[in-house]
């Protein structure tokens, strides 16, 4: 039997763009651990055609598509214009749907779709994993090895987190200060949103002070972009349904995200749901009025005044943001504008920190070694400060440095830029990590 | 060789090319007397010579100018003289594509002479005067200018050879360009006359500089020596060389920077402060001596010393701890020089190689005898160890399975 | 097929190899079916990933033991099919093996395993301020090892050389499966050069693994120059006027328009718009002589009718010139479903002619031919364009890149100037060689590889048989007769 069928198969066309020339190798995170084609854009996109020409989805074809981190690294290297980020959803959601994976990995990953995309159940286990945490509770737990890879990631959430206060509200409606230029909705998210909330509230506040209306629709859940990167077509779907639904219903002209992973799969609804009667032109013209929020601010030009923060910044490129939606300058000339503010470049910034979505929960020994060498890169500038645009890249990086008895403050770009705008001192910023 | 099977050798030979002639004592190739020389006209005629040669079972040793014909150890035996002075014409130069071709037996000078029309070089220093095209490839002789410019290793491009069988082939070609096929021009680079006969060879030219000038810094210790080779290879100025004088227990740090004047004065001034006190500058002619070999125009045993360039010090100081008279050039950029050993005791000169060459092999390097006086050459190993030596022998054997191409001249018994 | 041979060949590798690197998986095997020339597809029976030398020694001793012959590969992305693998062999990728050995500044040397990737070299370098110079258009991707095989080039090539000018050394691994030593660190190592007849031999006489490459120090200045002009006519004019000028610039590329709306639709470059060709000129060296040559190919550009001329202001500049010359190739992709990238060298002198003659060619077969080119040293990459959906499109391209190579030829050039014969350009070599040229060649072949196990098939037509006598052949070839070769 074949390894794909009629339904969103991998397109041929689009496999047919590659060369071979093989440019994106160097960039490609497992062929940069192990050194096989197999485990290489090149190799898998090979691996694609042979499913397409008739050979069955084998264990290890699943096995080396499972493999690959979803990072993009290798759009960007692609001289070719091959669109391997179409290529691999599509061929995620065939294994997904048509492969037996073993009652492991479909526990593990059952498990994590009942809580991410949830942010009142990610709420609900703030708490317990505070708790879990600071008694030693996660030490003692080591008999399943599912439990093991969920619960300290969630764990590590916790520990990054910053102390909880009451919780910090975003209002459903911030109004411009000064004169109003655009009228924007928020993404409040869910990981992000529960355990990073200090993001979203900085997110508003910058917003404003640049003269946006920012609307919070209260109704929104996930966006979505776990499930379409994992496969999960349907349930990819549904939320991109209802998060058009509830943006829709709030007015707005622009959408503006604040997590990496997020826009990026915003931005991709109108191909999600292309096929879809009642959606497709809706989510086409939704997709283009998705902005990451740094994307936004370079567009409309700074008006509020910055206050010097005497700080040296190691710059991160989320995967999703850098290579999947191409922003990479917006955050380095908006951290710029801040006086004292100083950049440094980390060695090998194409290369993921391997957090990848979820991928460091099911894949951990990858995972765990390339979070390690982007460790040893971000510590290699001797910046006070790390600033990404990910909550995966701030706790990937935070564990991998733990690891090796480090620390380094973090924050969110819109953290620093909230701080510079606040007039607050740097060590506001540097207390967390 | 028999009278007989000499007069039959003889006709071959002259119905293949119609110079030939008996050889005289001048004709001795590093003492071993052989009996016929001949002197072909074209690559065709060469190849006629070498078939005659082949079916009498003669002893090939070919021949420029005879300028080197004593490097390497002595022939086992010598038949046959194959003399290319007659293929002395510089065939082609295509100055818009920067390269000449030159029969084997052209004059580095006659070359030099060619291309100069142009306003071009072929960057080869004439180490040996009257130094011959072919007789510079078969033993890759090279000076002062390798530093920058390679050798003929690096600037042959294209070549014509006669095998032992007297089939005529050619690798390269016109362009510089070209890795259609193997690089066969390298093979016979430096083979001492042993794997083909030379007749034909294409190289790639330079413009020629506007301006030069010579700077020398007088050295007094070797770790002297080595800071100032180490510094000026560490700056940015392009030097063409960087040459080391040793002997007598002092010796002489040489930069040599090429190019247009504004340029060349600029990277004058940084090489004379990098050097320091002393540092003396010449523009205009090049010493008459600048590219010449120490040994020249005596009866010293000639050795070619190689190291990892960092060993300078070192080398330096092994050459004189026993005590032996020498004089060393060469270049300290590239780690390739030459000495001259006047000491006379043979016993004291073995010495002198052995604890040299495990100095050099210990800095990645080797140590050769070129040339000497007979005695010293029967009592040292003038090639040293050599790695890759079967191989080397497994070549031989598909070149010239008969082994009469300048048998035991070369390395390991070649 | 030799199955016994495989089977041995497999048990051995499994015993010196971790489990992870023998690959006998059918799907996984199939993804090592090409190399940078996609259009030859062979399926190894195996395929090895060593680290050490001892660990590929000793898979190329079982294949030489049971007479089962090996291929290597780097990084994959050779344009001539070197690296194309035998159906009943095993492929020995170096991927594995990209440790950098040593780094010695003060000798100028860097020691390093054949995996590690071209570029990288360089990087590991550039603190020290000494760079790797040999510069391929793959060089983020291209190994040392596969660099070594094809003597490669780049576009830095026409002032620094090409690999054979910087690999000063190599551990080797001969087809019996001994490790030899070649070269060394010094130069000039005593007997026959044994070092330059394997750098460009592509695979056929051994496996290096560990290469000693020669550093040079990077330059106090670089300039690069991007110059519009109305024709390839005026650019070539451009170029001959800078080398007659006796300037030696470290590169002078040239694009034609279909090649620059490549670049531009890939890469955003930016290149001079209407050009209907670009120069891209570096200069470097000491600052002084690099500003009057700067001042110097200006006004010489300026006097072949350039219209536009950009000198980069910084880095990131350059780099965006660069970028669109790199990608050329690989963005042709896009305007144009297929292609054939060739290789041709002229002497530089004939450039004019052979431009004209491509594009006359060009015109009367309907066929579209980019054109991307080492103008300095004459190295033609026509890129011929085609849509293999199309009835007999593919035969015609290939006719017309013949055509071209056969050009090149009758004007003195060289079939490859850097891609290498591999699989693609065997047919040609009888067109460039004689049987007797060809014949010495393989002299050494049957020096290094008399059991013909080392990547057979590729760069020669007809093995020469490694038992017989050297001399001209009469009548047919045994290996023909016995229908095994066949003679173009």
């Amino acid at each position: 039997m074949a390894a794909f069928d009629d339904h969103r198969p991998p397109s041929l066309e689009l496999i047919g763009d590659c060369v071979h020339c093989g440019f994106c190798l160097p960039t490609c995170p497992t062929f940069a651990l192990w050194g096989e084609e197999m485990d290489s854009p090149r190799g898998r996109i090979h691996l694609m055609e042979q499913g397409l020409q008739g050979e069955p989805m084998t264990e290890s074809m699943v096995g080396h598509i499972d493999a690959c981190l979803g990072c993009m690294a290798c759009v960007t290297a692609c001289p070719s214009g091959v669109q391997y980020n179409r290529l691999i959803e599509a061929t995620r959601a065939q294994v997904e749907r048509r492969h037996d994976r073993g009652w492991r990995d479909r526990l593990l990953r059952g498990a994590v779709f009942a809580v991410f995309p949830h942010p009142r159940r990610l709420r609900a286990l703030r708490g317990p994993l505070r708790t879990y945490q600071r008694t030693g509770l996660d030490r003692l737990v080591r008999r399943s090895g599912l439990l093991e890879r969920l619960a300290p990631r969630l764990a590590a959430m916790a520990a990054l987190a910053p102390r909880l206060g009451p919780r910090e509200r975003v209002p459903t409606r911030v109004p411009a200060v000064g004169e109003r230029r655009a009228v924007v909705g928020l993404l409040t998210g869910c990981v992000q949103g529960e355990f990073f909330p200090g993001v979203n509230a900085a997110t508003a506040r910058v917003l404003a002070a640049e003269g946006c209306d920012v609307v919070v629709p209260p109704s929104q859940g996930c966006c979505g972009a776990l499930s379409v990167h994992n496969g999960r077509e349907a349930e990819a779907r549904r939320y991109a349904r209802a998060t058009i639904d509830g943006f829709e219903a709030a007015g707005v002209q622009t959408v503006v995200v604040n997590a990496a992973g997020c826009g990026s799969s915003m931005k991709e609804y109108a191909d999600l749901l292309s096929d879809e009667n009642a959606y497709a032109e809706r989510a086409a013209a939704f997709s283009s009025r998705v902005r990451d929020v740094s994307e936004l601010l370079a567009e409309l030009g700074t008006v509020a005044p910055r206050h010097p923060l005497g700080v040296t910044v190691a710059y991160h490129d989320a995967c999703h943001l850098g290579h999947a939606q191409g922003v990479r300058s917006q955050p380095r000339a908006l951290l710029r504008e801040i006086p004292g503010v100083q950049l440094r470049e980390i060695a090998d910034a194409d290369i993921c920190c391997g957090s990848a979505g979820i991928y460091n929960i099911l894949a951990p020994e990858p995972a765990r070694e390339l979070g390690d060498r982007k460790a040893a890169d971000v510590l290699a500038t001797g910046a006070d400060l790390l600033v990404t645009a990910n909550p995966g890249c701030l706790m990937q990086v935070a564990a991998a440095l733990e690891r090796r008895g480090a620390r380094m403050p973090m924050a969110h770009t819109i953290e620093v830029l909230d701080a510079s705008i606040r007039g607050l001192p740097v060590n506001e910023l540097l207390r967390r990590g | 060789m028999a009278t007989r099977t000499l007069d039959e050798a003889r006709s071959a030979v002259k119905s293949a090319c119609g110079d030939v002639r008996d050889a005289g004592t001048s004709d001795d190739v590093d003492g071993v007397t052989p009996s016929l020389v001949a002197r072909p006209a074209s690559t065709e005629q060469v190849a006629d010579v070498m078939r005659a040669a082949a079916s009498h079972g003669l002893a090939v040793v070919p021949r420029g100018h005879g300028t080197k014909l004593s490097w390497g150890r002595p022939p086992e035996r010598a038949d046959l003289v194959v003399d290319l002075s007659r293929m002395d014409a510089v065939l082609d130069h295509a100055s818009g594509d920067l390269i000449v071709e030159a029969q084997a037996g052209a004059g580095l000078a006659d070359v030099q002479r060619a291309v100069a029309i142009a306003g071009q070089r072929l960057s080869v220093d004439e180490t040996v005067p009257g130094a011959t095209v072919g007789g510079t490839l078969a033993t890759a002789a090279s000076g002062p200018g390798r530093l920058l410019s390679g050798t003929v290793r690096d600037l042959l491009i294209g070549v014509t050879v006669v095998r032992a069988d007297g089939v005529v082939a050619h690798a390269g070609g016109r362009v510089v360009k070209n890795v259609a096929g193997y690089d066969l021009g390298k093979l016979v680079v430096g083979s001492f006359g042993t794997l083909a006969v030379v007749t034909e060879a294409v190289f790639r030219l330079h413009p020629i500089p506007a301006a030069r000038s010579l700077v020398t810094r007088d050295v007094a210790t070797p770790a002297e020596a080595q800071r100032l080779v180490q510094a000026v290879l560490h700056a940015q100025v392009v030097p063409s060389a960087v040459e080391i004088r040793w002997g007598d227990g002092r010796g002489a740090v040489s930069v040599l920077l090429e190019g247009r004047e504004t340029g060349v004065r600029a990277r004058t001034a940084a090489t004379v402060a990098l050097l320091g006190d002393g540092a003396t500058t010449a523009t205009g002619d090049l010493p008459d001596d600048w590219s010449r070999y120490p040994w020249h125009g005596t009866p010293a045993t000639a050795l070619k010393a190689t190291f990892a360039v960092s060993g300078l010090e070192r080398v330096l100081a092994d050459a004189t701890a026993g005590g032996d008279r020498i004089d060393l050039r060469g270049s300290a950029g590239a780690g390739v020089t030459y000495l001259a050993v006047h000491e006379t005791d043979v016993g004291a000169v073995a010495a002198l190689v052995e604890r040299l060459r495990r100095t050099c092999a210990s800095l990645g390097g080797a140590l050769v005898v070129l040339d000497g006086p007979a005695d010293v050459k029967a009592a040292v190993d003038s090639w040293g160890p050599v790695p890759a030596l079967d191989l080397m022998r497994r070549v031989k054997h598909q070149f010239d399975p008969a082994r009469t191409l300048s048998p035991g001249r070369f390395v390991g018994g070649i | 097929m030799n199955r016994t041979g495989l089977n041995a060949v497999t048990i051995a590798a499994q015993r010196v190899l971790p489990p992870d690197a023998v690959i006998t998986d059918h799907t996984r095997l199939r993804t090592y079916d090409c190399d940078g020339l996609a259009q030859y597809r062979v399926t190894p029976a195996l395929v090895v990933l060593p680290q050490t030398t001892g660990q590929l020694a000793a898979v190329v001793r079982a294949c030489a033991e049971h007479g089962v012959p090996f291929v290597a590969r780097g990084s994959g992305t050779g344009l001539s099919g070197g690296a194309l693998p035998h159906a009943d062999g095993v492929l020995v990728v170096t991927s594995r093996m990209r440790a950098i050995l040593a780094v010695r500044p003060d000798d100028q040397r860097a020691v390093v395993q054949p995996g590690v990737v071209n570029l990288d070299v360089t990087k590991a370098a550039t603190g020290f301020g000494y760079y790797y110079a040999p510069d391929p258009s793959s060089q983020q991707v291209c190994s040392i090892g596969g660099n070594l095989a094809e003597n490669s080039g780049g576009a830095h090539c026409l002032k620094y050389g090409f690999t054979t000018n910087h690999v000063v050394g190599a551990e080797f691994v001969t087809p019996d499966g001994d490790v030899v030593a070649l070269g060394g660190t010094a130069p000039d190592a005593p007997g026959y050069d044994l070092l330059g007849a394997v750098v460009g031999s592509e695979g056929t006489l051994g496996v290096a693994t560990s290469v000693t490459l020669r550093l040079v120090r990077l330059p106090e200045d670089v300039q690069t120059v991007l110059c519009g002009f109305a024709t390839t006519d005026d650019a070539g004019a451009a170029t001959t006027a800078i080398i007659s000028a006796g300037i030696v610039p470290a590169a002078i590329e040239m694009m034609d328009a279909l090649a620059i709306e490549a670049a531009e639709a890939a890469v955003h470059c930016q290149y001079p718009e209407g050009a209907g060709a670009v120069l891209v000129i570096e200069l470097d060296g000491p600052a002084a002589d690099v500003s009057a040559e700067l001042d110097d190919v200006q006004r010489l550009c300026r006097e072949s009718a350039a219209f536009e001329i950009r000198v980069a202001a910084d880095d990131a500049e350059r780099a965006l010139i660069w970028k669109g010359r790199k990608s050329a190739f690989a963005a042709v992709g896009r305007i144009s479903p297929d292609y054939i990238v060739q290789d041709g060298v002229i002497p530089r002198t004939a450039l004019p002619e052979v431009l004209l003659a491509i594009a006359d060619l060009s015109s009367r077969t309907g066929v579209r031919v980019a054109n991307v080119f080492h103008a300095g040293d004459g190295n033609l990459h026509p890129l011929v364009l085609f849509d293999d959906s199309v009835d007999g499109a593919g035969t015609a391209a290939e006719e017309v890149s013949g055509a071209i190579l056969d050009l090149c030829l009758a004007h003195g050039g060289s079939i490859t100037g850097e891609h290498g014969v591999g699989a693609d350009k065997v047919a040609y070599m009888p067109r460039m060689f004689t049987d007797d040229d060809l014949d010495t060649m393989q002299m050494v072949r049957c020096a290094f590889d008399p059991a013909g196990i080392a990547n057979p098939g590729k760069v020669f037509p007809t093995p020469r048989l490694c038992g017989e006598v050297p001399g001209r052949h009469r009548g047919a070839h045994p290996l023909v007769e016995a229908g095994v070769a066949e003679a173009f």
